[in-house]
């Protein structure tokens, strides 16, 4: 495995090798859910529970987000009371677990997938469409081009 | 007497920015306003005849009104950003139009959206207006000048509803003071009544239906969009909850976050450059991303439209045709050269080394289609040239294609030139086809185009598509030739909208031919454009002098065909039989899992014409039907048919066509050519698993034909 130890050291110095996109499930509508198939590209790289879990955490979040009811109903007629002038001023629950989210993910990455040459993109910034692992090239294991780290990465793919 | 609220709504940036009509929405809100005003000058004689409390809830009425108004006019509908490169580098070509999925038991249709690159989600929706894809897109309003989608939605009904209100207020207590004052009906304070009165009541009747259309559309669980399209109309909504929980659901589901949208902000984008393009063109790149998306941040506050970020559809074409990206083009010489090669092969060579002109050559090119005689030496030596910098040209010309949409483009018509270059292309690929059958020299220089090339692009790609190349493989015939003119204007016709991005990014490692081709295509039609409507109008533009093209090189082919001798196909039958052997990187055996390589469809019928014409046996190639259990669509189906019929046919060898059958969606192939095939092929060619996807376009597409594909398509599926 790789030896990147921190967040910035990675995506500063280490080259990008694909992409893995985790796609989202629409089983149960139009809900926030992404799949926890577990990508095929990402076998050598990281334990599939772990990616697993990412995701179950995930996917809890979003739910959380999007529930309707309690907090939200208070929110919502608050809103509308004040000519949503209080969105100025206050955070919807909403917010508050996408942030929630991004710490997360933060943190995920930090302990989990930047030791292992992964890097997990909020969905957010994909409008929430897809959950994004930028696989980057695992120096403990290949030479130190680029292109043959590529090549023996695509080849064995 | 009552105060005089003058209330001057501006109107929001957005509506100058979008082009759409400014006066709308001003005037709507000068009518409410002016209808306040009125409304406050009577507000002490209603206070005082009917109800002290008039005057506040109207206030309030109206206080809502435009709360409503202004949430459901800035706040972002759910855009989704366009999905970045790496994100299609699958899909793009090779990929089905529709991708079904299954939400609660029912089956749901995805689109492939040309603009954004990626499949949309359920309920999603493109908006031409605002070109880009809205989550749950209900429609685009003209009055608020802005999507209606998921997050505003409950905004915009609320908006309805209020406004409904309101002016039912105002007419009917303008009413009641003009009934009071009947005496007085001539004085100016009533003939203003009498005047607001007639408004309101005129406006009130189309907003009253339309709220109550909202209303029925929210009970229903269904947007506008889908009851106007008629998607739920008999079977089940798997999308609602029942009358009463998507009432609730409107109502409270809140999914307002300030720190939303800005999908892709600009410094994100130059982060994502300098990660992922090591190459030298990254600087540019990024200066490219920069100062497009600053010109493409056009609202500022909540709202901000995500500036179409720096990927590009690798569309060299794009960027040649463009013509804007001046900056990306001078670090690429294989732009001049591909360019220079439309150029060669239009009007004779000129390599100039000034990349600038590229791009008005491309326009040049476009608007005066082959005139000019093939230039060998020229086409040689400009692919050679070419694969130095494909890799260069890769990224870059993304990045900046994309950006150059619409800003970026000069006073080139995309349509126009989409039009017009559509003809140049297609007598430029029978140009060098003509070359080709003329002397197999080209041949070799495509192959040591390649070699050198692949290595540039797995630096650049990560990922090479590998096996796409397999089929292109096949140079120094006519018939390879045209099968990537077909492959690469097949997509045109095919149901994705922009496939020639799918096909420029897919065969970065082949060779330049390709490419060339490719920057042929009229690849202007995957620019990001602002009305969708153009793709649709490009397309039919596309395909109609397509089709004609076709038809006529389907006849020279024929001839051709039928003049070769045996020796001739001899060796080439290997360069079709088994393209990867060419000199490609040795994995073409695809994952599983994967869709196979797209065989241009023209080829391949023409492949199966020919067989047919010349008896030559069709015996599929280890290869080939590996590649064939591999493909994802069924040509096995159509293969054995195919074989069974031309068993009796003396074996020259041929590769079975179904090995070329695109399993994708995109290649529709000649339509036209359908009518031309012998009733073999039509009837038992798969080709066409993917018209059956362009039977969604095909009211857009004057191919008469394709219904028959579609029709023994299902059988064989």
């Amino acid at each position: 495995s790789s030896k990147f130890h921190n967040l910035q050291d990675m995506q500063h110095t280490a080259s990008l090798v694909t992409k893995v996109f985790i796609q989202r499930d629409y089983s149960e509508g139009t809900v926030c859910r992404f799949q926890t198939k577990f990508p095929a590209e990402l076998d050598n790289r990281i334990e599939r529970a772990l990616l697993e879990q990412t995701v179950k955490t995930l996917n809890s979040y979003y739910v959380e987000a999007e529930k309707v009811g309690g907090q939200s109903y208070l929110e919502g007629c608050l809103a509308c009371a004040t000519a949503y002038i209080v969105f100025l001023c206050m955070e919807t629950r909403y917010e508050k677990v996408l942030k929630k989210i991004s710490g997360y993910i933060q943190e995920q990455n930090e302990k989990i997938y930047a030791p292992r040459g992964l890097l997990l993109t909020d969905p957010i910034e994909r409008g929430m469409r897809v959950l994004e692992i930028s696989v980057f090239e695992d120096r403990g294991s290949s030479g130190s081009s680029p292109s043959s780290s590529m090549s023996s990465c695509s080849t064995a793919r | 007497m009552g105060l005089f609220f003058f209330f001057f709504f501006p109107p929001p940036d957005n509506i100058h920015l979008k082009g759409t009509e400014t006066p709308i929405s001003s005037s709507e809100n000068r009518f409410s306003s002016s209808l306040l005003c009125v409304c406050v000058f009577r507000c002490p004689w209603l206070a005082v005849t009917i109800c002290p409390a008039v005057p506040p809830c109207c206030a309030v009425l109206f206080l809502f009104v435009l709360a409503n108004f202004t949430m459901a006019t800035f706040m972002d509908a759910g855009v989704l950003p366009v999905a970045g490169e790496d994100e299609d580098k699958e899909d793009e070509f090779r990929a089905p139009l529709y991708k079904n999925v299954d939400v609660k038991g029912v089956q749901v249709r995805m689109k492939w959206c040309a603009s954004c690159h990626f499949y949309r989600p359920p309920r999603c929706s493109h908006c031409s207006v605002c070109d880009h894809c809205v989550e749950d897109f209900d429609h685009h309003c003209p009055w608020v000048n802005n999507c209606i989608g998921r997050r505003n939605y409950r905004y915009f009904f609320l908006f309805l509803l209020s406004l409904t209100f309101h002016m039912i207020a105002v007419f009917t207590f303008g009413l009641v003071y003009v009934l009071h004052h009947a005496d007085d009906l001539w004085k100016l304070h009533c003939l203003i009544t009498l005047v607001v009165i007639s408004i309101s009541g005129l406006f009130l009747i189309p907003v009253l239906g339309l709220t109550g259309f909202h209303l029925y559309l929210v009970s229903r669980g269904r947007t506008t969009n889908e009851q106007v399209t008629g998607k739920f109309q008999g079977g089940i909504n798997p999308f609602s909850r029942g009358c009463c929980s998507n009432m609730e659901y409107l109502l409270h589901y809140t999914l307002l976050a300030k720190s939303l949208p800005p999908f892709l902000r600009p410094e994100v984008d130059r982060q994502m450059a300098v990660k992922i393009r090591d190459n030298g063109i990254q600087s540019l790149a990024i200066q490219n991303k920069v100062c497009l998306s600053d010109i493409k941040q056009p609202k500022n506050p909540p709202p901000p439209l995500p500036p179409k970020p720096d990927r590009g559809l690798l569309k060299s074409q794009v960027a040649v045709l463009d013509g804007a990206q001046h900056c990306v083009f001078l670090c690429l010489d294989t732009q001049l050269l591909k360019t220079s090669e439309q150029q060669g092969i239009n009007k004779g060579p000129d390599l100039g080394s000034n990349t600038r002109e590229s791009p008005a050559r491309g326009s040049h090119q476009a608007g005066a289609p082959v005139s000019a005689p093939l230039q060998p030496s020229t086409v040689s030596s400009s692919l050679q040239l070419n694969s130095l910098t494909l890799s260069s040209r890769s990224l870059t010309l993304k990045h900046s294609s994309r950006n150059g949409s619409k800003s970026q483009l000069l006073s080139m018509n995309p349509d126009g030139l989409g039009s017009n270059s559509s003809p140049g292309i297609i007598t430029t690929s029978s140009l060098l086809a003509n070359q080709c059958s003329g002397s197999s020299n080209s041949k070799p220089s495509y192959d040591n185009l390649v070699r050198p090339s692949d290595p540039q692009f797995m630096v650049q790609r990560g990922a090479p598509p590998v096996s796409y190349h397999t089929h292109f493989m096949g140079l120094g015939t006519d018939g390879a030739v045209q099968r990537f003119l077909q492959r690469d204007s097949s997509p045109s016709i095919a149901t994705r909208d922009i496939p020639p991005s799918g096909l420029v990014k897919r065969d970065l490692t082949s060779q330049g031919l390709q490419d060339n081709l490719r920057d042929l295509y009229p690849h202007d039609v995957s620019l990001p454009m602002s009305a969708a409507a153009r793709y649709d109008n490009f397309s039919k533009t596309i395909m109609a002098s397509i089709q004609e093209r076709r038809e006529q090189e389907e006849r020279e082919r024929m001839l051709r065909v039928s003049a070769r001798s045996q020796v001739l196909y001899g060796p080439d039958v290997g360069i079709y039989d088994i393209p990867s052997r060419r000199s490609l990187p040795p994995d073409n055996i695809r994952p599983p899992g994967s869709r196979g390589p797209t065989p241009p469809a023209y080829g391949s019928r023409e492949f199966l014409m020919s067989t047919g014409i010349l008896g030559y046996g069709i015996r599929t190639s280890p290869l080939s039907s590996s590649s064939t259990s591999s493909l994802t669509r069924g040509p096995k189906t159509s293969s054995s048919p195919l074989q069974s019929s031309s068993s009796s046919l003396q074996s020259k060898g041929r590769p079975t066509s179904p090995a070329y059958c695109p399993p994708e969606r995109h290649a529709q192939g000649p339509p036209s050519s359908t009518s031309t095939l012998p009733r073999l092929s039509s009837s038992a060619y798969p080709t066409p698993p993917y018209t059956s996807y362009a039977t969604a376009k095909r009211s857009s597409l004057p191919f008469p034909s394709e219904g028959k594909e579609s029709v023994s398509l299902g059988a064989l599926k």
